[in-house]
């Protein structure tokens, strides 16, 4: 045993042993998952839209790619809430479509800067989510999501007609102009150079900023004793109440947290589209959130993100697709594939909630545990093998 | 006409208003009251009461969806109302019996948030197959001229204004909304509390290990419940289709306001329900003739205004509440 402990072999490291140790110890630190992050962040848009074969293969655009990130942080905020606290709230879109209500309202009557339509709009999203998680979490399990449907079902009602004044009602809040980057960097522009292959628009940049900064402060907050208290919450409310904690402030904190992250999502919705339909205050959309968060994976860091790109692209991508045939020939399976897309998407909903309540991640994680597994057995039996093979000689 | 015309008037569409809500809503509370399911599909029952009486009672031609581009130019067998208020809620039984036995029993056991979550899901399933099946289009779905006839029976007709004193003029098709509606919730009042089968089931909701270790079948009350539910819904379908447009959204749309009525009057209570819809029902009504633009907001201002000073609802027990 010593012998081996004193000279690790070339193959333990292939197998298993110390490389992957190190990447296992490397892989739980904080600055390591946020590098990570913006490496990906940063290919992501090349590989989705302008490499050669790949983006061929996926058929993603630019603007779909940021898409993707704002909805993503939109569901890192959700997925707080509903996979960390346990709290599943049927009405984020009043945060999401109230912040991005507010930053197009600031940037036609104050400012088009997209900081300070940011601000504006996450500011007003997280005051909204004080006020209304004050009194929705006023009640526990299915009253609190009904509560939070109802008071963003109001809103929704509000912008529609008594305060169309302001939002423009059924047409929804257009002629937004969004204002150039500290004066100078317009947003739609190509970056130039290396930068501009791999990000493309300043925009993507703008939104890929944000998403690394919600991935850190999530991450932050998850593994802080702060983020422990909202497990406690969600594993078992009751005991975490015995314990001493003030269950109620924590829950509200949780709301209004994830309020916040909706409200930076809702306002770079904003200024991705200068544009905001009446659509996004309805409460199809906190449908939308639920379905892509519970698709990916509540309960995990990247796994809402994971299912906001899923569903994205299956909405953007897909849904256009006429014909399903077997790949390179031209039998036709279905017909008229994109016309399903929902549904197949509402059938998919049911079996992961029915089957793998930790969703899409929960599959890939069982995955790579059982590919780890199997790695490792066969490690142990090759180097059983080459134990023997070595007495022999 | 005279102020006290106006509130008469104002009062019956509140009541009919409301009828489509309390029909939803004592479903809903029955079986959030003794299965202790939470029901996002429910709406999606509505639906398919709506589409079921659309096609029992008429038959309208079909323009988009699948099923005209498969050949289909027409939707409905044509065979008078009546018809589809019998046959419907049977139908929608049945659906409420299939989703009992092989999908909420299955999540019983699991939390609330897994409940909502499946049957929200579900919701979105049925909305999307009737979707892909007429089109997004709303179709039309006539108020019927006359019920109750068979062959050289002419029936009663039912459509058209009808005389009232004071009120003058009013469509008589919506007193029967409110009639059909009364006498439903009267029957299931009737059956769960003054029958052996409602005794089981109420006492299913107070301890329900205490019910299957006296020896009774627990399951069988349990799945026709959600079956009544269900029918309930189908019936609400019926009579509120010829009232609102149809199409595949109809579903999700009623089902905010339908969870709310419970949730005001009190999970469980039957009663609750029946003023949970009556007062949202005269708040709608109301608003829309005083102040068109907040007639939706009123509502749910209403609703957030009773749960905020009566958490448990207007009726409930406090210790119902699952």
């Amino acid at each position: 045993m010593s012998e081996k402990d004193a000279n690790p072999s070339a193959k333990d490291a292939l197998v298993g042993g110390t490389l992957f140790g190190r990447w296992e110890k490397l892989r739980g630190r904080e600055g390591t998952v946020v590098g990570i992050t913006a490496i990906l962040v940063a290919v992501f848009p090349y590989l989705f839209a302008r490499a050669p074969v790949v983006s061929g293969f996926l058929q993603g655009y630019q603007s779909l790619a940021t898409l993707i990130l704002i909805w993503g942080i939109f569901a890192i905020g959700f997925d707080l809430l509903l996979g960390y606290t346990g709290l599943l709230s049927f009405g984020h879109a009043a945060f999401w479509g109230g912040a991005a209500y507010a930053a197009g309202i600031v940037a036609k009557n104050v400012s088009g800067d997209p900081i300070v339509m940011v601000v504006s709009g996450t500011l007003f999203a997280v005051l909204l989510a004080w006020v209304l998680g004050f009194l929705s979490l006023r009640r526990g399990g299915i009253y609190f999501s009904i509560l939070t449907l109802a008071f963003a079902q109001m809103f929704y009602y509000m912008a529609a007609s008594p305060l169309a004044f302001l939002t423009n009602g059924e047409n929804g809040l257009t002629g937004v102009e969004v204002g150039s980057f500290l004066g100078v960097i317009h947003l739609e522009a190509d970056i130039p150079s290396v930068g501009g292959m791999l990000l493309g628009t300043w925009l993507y940049a703008f939104v890929g900023v944000f998403f690394v900064g919600a991935v850190a402060v999530a991450y932050r907050i998850l593994n802080s004793p702060y983020g422990m208290v909202f497990r406690a919450i969600r594993e078992n409310e009751q005991r975490a109440e015995f314990v001493g904690l003030n269950v109620w402030r924590y829950k509200l904190m949780a709301f209004i947290i994830s309020g916040g992250f909706a409200g930076v999502a809702g306002s770079l919705f904003t200024i991705h589209g200068a544009y905001v339909p009446l659509q996004s205050l309805f409460w199809t959309e906190s449908g939308d959130i639920v379905v892509m968060t519970v698709l990916g994976g509540a309960g995990s860091m990247f796994g809402p993100v994971l299912g906001v790109g899923l569903y994205l692209y299956i909405e953007n991508i897909v849904s256009t697709i006429q014909a399903l045939t077997i790949p390179f020939t031209d039998i036709v399976l279905v017909r008229d594939f994109g016309f399903y897309w929902h549904l197949l998407l509402g059938v998919v909903f049911v079996v992961v909630v029915w089957v793998v309540p930790d969703g899409l991640w929960g599959i890939l994680n069982r995955l790579r545990e059982l590919a780890v597994d199997l790695g490792s057995k066969a490690a142990k039996r090759l180097r059983a093998r080459s134990e023997n093979g070595g007495g022999g000689q | 006409m005279s102020l006290l015309s106006d509130v008469l008037v104002i009062l019956l569409n509140g009541l009919q208003q409301g009828a489509i809500y309390v029909l939803l809503a004592v479903g809903l509370s029955i079986i959030l009251g003794t299965l202790k399911f939470v029901n996002f599909a429910h709406g999606a029952l509505y639906l398919i009461g709506t589409y079921a009486g659309l096609f029992v009672a008429l038959n309208v031609p079909l323009s988009n969806g699948k099923l005209a581009e498969w050949g289909f130019s027409s939707f409905g067998l044509d065979i008078g109302f009546f018809a589809a208020l019998i046959f419907v809620p049977i139908f929608v039984f049945g659906v409420g019996l299939l989703m009992e036995r092989y999908l909420a029993r299955a999540f019983y056991d699991r939390p609330d948030t897994d409940q909502i979550l499946v049957t929200f899901g579900l919701a979105i399933v049925v909305q999307e197959l009737f979707r892909v099946l007429f089109g997004s289009n709303s179709l039309p779905f006539e108020q019927p001229e006359r019920i109750l006839s068979f062959g050289s029976f002419a029936g009663l007709p039912v459509s058209g204004p009808i005389a009232l004193p004071i009120v003058g003029n009013f469509p008589q098709w919506r007193l029967w909304v409110i009639g059909i509606t009364a006498v439903l919730v009267a029957l299931v009042y009737l059956l769960v509390e003054y029958t052996d089968f409602g005794l089981v089931v109420r006492a299913g909701t107070r301890d329900a290990e205490m019910v299957r270790l006296l020896g009774i079948k627990i399951t069988r009350p349990y799945i026709v419940v959600f079956g009544i539910g269900a029918a309930l819904a189908g019936v609400a379908g019926v009579v509120g289709g010829p009232l609102n447009v149809v199409n595949p959204t109809i579903g999700t749309n009623i089902l905010v306001p339908a969870f709310l009525t419970v949730v005001i009057g009190g999970v469980g209570s039957i009663a609750g329900a029946v003023l949970g819809g009556i007062v949202f029902g005269l708040t709608t009504a109301a608003l829309v003739s005083f102040a068109p633009a907040w007639s939706q907001v009123g509502l749910y201002a209403i609703a957030a205004i009773v749960l905020l000073t009566r958490p448990q609802g207007l009726l409930g027990d406090e210790e119902v509440s699952p």
